[in-house]
């Protein structure tokens, strides 16, 4: 397998209505799957969110990672995805999330620290037009002076790499402490107790609305990378709904780490 | 029984686990860490079940080690931290 660079690739964009959080997980396997086979060439997809939601990390603990009753209490709905990472506290409007499907070439050679600087160098340089500072933090956070800004999270399989991020664009910090159970041995290397301090979202950083933001994001995206714009094919949307039935909404994987 | 570790340079890796006849049971290892393929879970918990509860941090690691294959690949996460993690559930008990 030969390395390829971004303009190797027929990048194709998905944005479109808002979907729920077991649908969101199942895009992304159904996605990374269409590309891993060459049946889908690399995609940008930027996420709507319909509904509140906790996504947990692929190897995280559900009973130590979300208070249930007060996720419950909220009405937020509670998934896990195919990614390894950290808990990502989601209300629709306070977050903007992207996954990019790619072949496993555009990675190739790379260690994982460096692969997920290259997957988001673009988002860095968008930061960067909007007057952010940004830069990457290993392992897996996008950060700036005022504080974190995102989370990436990777899966690889079947030839393809699933690179996806969570980016804080606002945030009720009292809201996640209920439901997000941080435990202090997390902190410990933070240099603060308080886990809100953490997060430094892109609304007070940029004074934009989030729309203008996801916009630069994706100009910036189409004059480095080539971009087109897409849709999702009737088939892998009657995928996705299948499977987010079957798989992501079952209490079987949701508890597959108790 | 629970122990926590946030691996230096790397992520927070936890061990829920009971204790029968001496032994580790029910062996359960969690966190924000990645690992490829994702069965590797399994085989690690499956690999610390049924060690002895005084196995050292060497001892474990060992365990995981040959457990797994060369395929699988850790970010974030090692052998010697979730031997790290086993340790501490093991020491601090059930109201660590």
């Amino acid at each position: 397998m030969m390395r390829t660079d971004w303009r190797d690739h027929d990048w194709q964009l998905i944005h479109t209505v808002p979907q729920s959080p077991t649908l969101h997980m199942a895009l992304d396997d159904v996605l990374t799957h269409e590309v891993g086979t060459g049946r889908r060439t690399p995609t940008l997809r930027i996420w709507e969110w319909a509904a509140p939601a906790v996504v947990i990390g692929r190897f995280q603990s559900l009973r130590n990672e979300v208070d249930a009753a007060a996720a419950q209490r909220h009405g937020i709905e509670v998934v896990r995805r195919v990614s390894g990472g950290g808990a990502m506290f989601i209300e629709p409007g306070n977050t903007i999330t992207y996954s990019i499907y790619a072949p496993l070439s555009l990675i190739k050679g790379l260690s994982f620290q460096e692969s997920y600087a290259f997957m988001d160098a673009w988002v860095i340089e968008a930061l960067g037009e909007l007057g952010i500072k940004a830069w990457y933090q290993p392992l897996n956070d996008i950060t700036s002076a005022g504080g974190k800004i995102a989370g990436a999270a990777q899966a690889h399989r079947g030839g393809a790499v699933l690179h996806h991020v969570t980016m804080a664009y606002d945030i009720d910090a009292a809201k996640m402490l209920e439901v997000l159970r941080i435990g202090r041995e997390k902190l410990s290397d933070k240099g603060t107790t308080s886990a809100a301090k953490r997060v430094d979202p892109l609304r007070s950083q940029t004074g934009l609305p989030r729309e203008a933001v996801i916009a630069r994001m994706i100009a910036t995206f189409r004059r480095l990378h080539g971009l087109s714009d897409d849709s999702l094919r009737a088939n892998e949307l009657a995928d996705a709904e299948a499977l987010a039935q079957s798989k992501f909404a079952s209490a079987a994987w949701l508890a597959d780490v108790p | 029984m629970h122990g926590e570790y946030k691996m230096p340079g790397g992520k927070l890796v936890v061990i829920d686990l009971d204790l029968h006849d001496d032994r580790l049971a029910n062996v359960q290892l969690s966190g924000d860490f990645f690992l490829e393929p994702d069965s590797a879970l399994h085989t690690i918990n499956a690999a610390l079940t049924g060690q002895p509860a005084d196995a050292d941090e060497a001892m474990l690691t060992t365990a995981v080690q040959t457990a797994i294959s060369s395929e699988v690949m850790m970010y974030g996460v090692s052998p010697e931290a979730i031997a790290v993690a086993v340790r501490r559930a093991l020491h601090q008990g059930p109201d660590a």
